[in-house]
């Protein structure tokens, strides 16, 4: 062993912070895909083939809130769906992040907060390369014209809005797992419930008006809202949309924050 | 210099004596009023320690003394209750070999991971991986995913990467050697060298001879209180004496 290895580079607080979110991130979306890089767009087979099966079963019947056309029902449903596809996936991962690598936060001094970041980072890698291109595609099919391309580059904000809602989330639920270890039968049931209070394969106009204010609580509301006036209206982004959505996000991610910070000194006793 | 002090530190622990917990039962007490706060337990009780740079220190004591509590402490993978540690340069963990290792990934992204839990950069690891494969004696197996390895090569790929910096103060808990004879021989030469060098050395061991002969200061812990700091051989002696039959 050389002397050399003394002046081992001391890295800053940040700099280590990155380091270890990129390569957890790395490791996570290898393990997934085992370096094929096709392999990522197998993400897109459970949404496009949820689509399909709503367009089957509900297309005929909802039709006619969309201007009489399937089409419109179907893309409706897919831009839908691949908002609550990324919100499922990243945040049920992430639930378990932390008390899955217990044994490491036993050994090693980690801020703990790696673990649920990178699990999203890994996510929005796959919904960049996966779903993001399918989704500028429609957006330019729809409208061919000059004026999409201000659509297509406001597709990441309401997106931003949806990895602030997910990492929020991820926040909340990864340290609450701690303390509750029933806490994913529990989750279940909440996905359950946001993904059919999302009117995502049906019109929101079916839901009666009394009831419907309570849909605009579900923070993905606003995001799925916004992406669709995006992609699918052929009109110019609407920007209130957009700020309602990053609104959404943003205090999701403060309060998930906020949670777990205030429990996570508490959380070496129970890993 | 003085590169560990313990000031007045007492740790308080949750004893984990529910059997689960879950949401369920919580509010199930909550509702049937029997809920009560977890009880705490005193883990560490009003430690004051001093260790210079490159002091070799034993810690000793019964099982549930609180040895690995303490280098927790030391390594900041657990805050005290009460009072201060103040920690000065980079700590090497020795862990528990192969404990960070994901098994689904390569020996090569392994090495790397595995660097930057340790405080490393990925840049740094890679250049350091020719040295590490070669300590482990793993030049083969590079791209090979760490579940193909048997359980003896992945100890010795765990201990050629944790060894294979030198560190400002080390902590081995109880894992000293590994492998087959000949790497067995080959971890004692490392460690005797972390030992002769200026690396500060922390050992929790119930290997009482080695520490004996090894270490400066032994520290002998009973119930989360220093009951004795001396020299190698006048605590170990003491220690014998009480839990003689």
């Amino acid at each position: 062993m050389a002397m050399s290895i003394k002046t081992n580079s001391r890295l800053s607080a940040t700099q280590r912070y990155w380091e270890l979110v990129s390569v957890l991130a790395g490791r996570e979306i290898k393990v997934r895909y085992r370096g094929s890089f096709l392999g990522v767009y197998w993400s897109l087979f459970n949404p496009l083939t949820m689509t399909g099966l709503y367009a089957v079963i509900f297309g005929a019947a909802f039709k006619k809130y969309y201007h009489d056309s399937l089409w419109e029902y179907i893309l409706a449903a897919f831009t839908g769906l691949a908002v609550i596809h990324f919100y499922n996936g990243s945040t049920a991962q992430a639930l378990t992040s932390i008390v899955g690598n217990a044994s490491l936060l036993n050994k090693i001094k980690l801020p703990v907060s790696v673990f649920p970041v990178s699990i999203i980072i890994a996510n929005t890698f796959q919904l960049l390369v996966g779903m993001f291109p399918l989704l500028v595609i429609v957006t330019f099919l729809l409208s061919p014209n000059l004026s999409s391309f201000v659509n297509i580059l406001a597709i990441p904000l309401p997106l931003t809005a949806l990895l602030l809602i997910s990492m929020g989330i991820g926040f909340l639920i990864s340290s609450l797992y701690v303390f509750f270890r029933d806490l994913p039968f529990f989750y279940e049931l909440v996905q359950f419930v946001l993904m059919l209070s999302s009117p995502i394969f049906y019109p929101a106009e079916i839901v009666d008006p009394i009831i419907r204010p309570f849909l605009e609580l579900n923070p993905l509301y606003p995001v799925i809202e916004s992406l669709r006036q995006i992609i699918l209206s052929g009109a110019l982004p609407d920007i209130f949309l957009i700020t309602r959505a990053l609104l959404s996000g943003g205090i999701i991610l403060a309060i998930g924050w906020i949670c777990f910070n205030w429990l996570r000194p508490k959380f070496m006793d129970l890993l | 210099m003085e590169v560990i002090s313990f000031d007045r530190v007492s740790l308080w622990r949750r004893t984990q004596e529910e059997f689960s917990y879950d949401i369920k039962q919580t509010i199930f007490s909550i509702a049937s009023g029997k809920y009560r706060v977890p009880a705490k337990k005193l883990i560490i009780d009003n430690v004051n320690l001093i260790i210079n740079a490159g002091e070799k220190i034993g810690i000793i004591g019964g099982n549930g003394a609180g040895k690995s509590t303490l280098l927790k402490l030391v390594s900041g993978i657990l805050e005290p209750t009460v009072g201060k540690v103040r920690v000065r340069g980079n700590i090497a963990p020795l862990i528990e070999l192969g404990a960070g290792f994901d098994e689904n990934i390569s020996v090569r992204d392994n090495i790397i991971m595995y660097g930057v839990l340790l405080g490393f950069s990925r840049r740094e690891m890679q250049e350091r991986i020719p040295m590490i494969l070669d300590f482990a004696e793993l030049n083969d197996y590079e791209l090979v995913p760490v579940k193909g390895l048997s359980s003896g090569m992945v100890a010795r790929l765990g201990f050629a990467i944790a060894t294979d910096v030198q560190p400002d103060i080390l902590i081995l808990d109880e894992v000293l050697s590994v492998g087959d004879q000949s790497f067995k021989n080959k971890c004692q030469h490392r460690i005797d060298k972390f030992l002769n060098g200026e690396t500060t050395v922390l050992v929790v061991s119930h290997d009482l001879g080695f520490i004996r002969s090894s270490c400066d200061k032994v520290i002998w812990l009973n119930r989360g209180r220093i009951e004795f700091i001396g020299s190698g051989p006048e605590t170990v002696d003491r220690y014998l004496d009480t839990v003689a039959v």
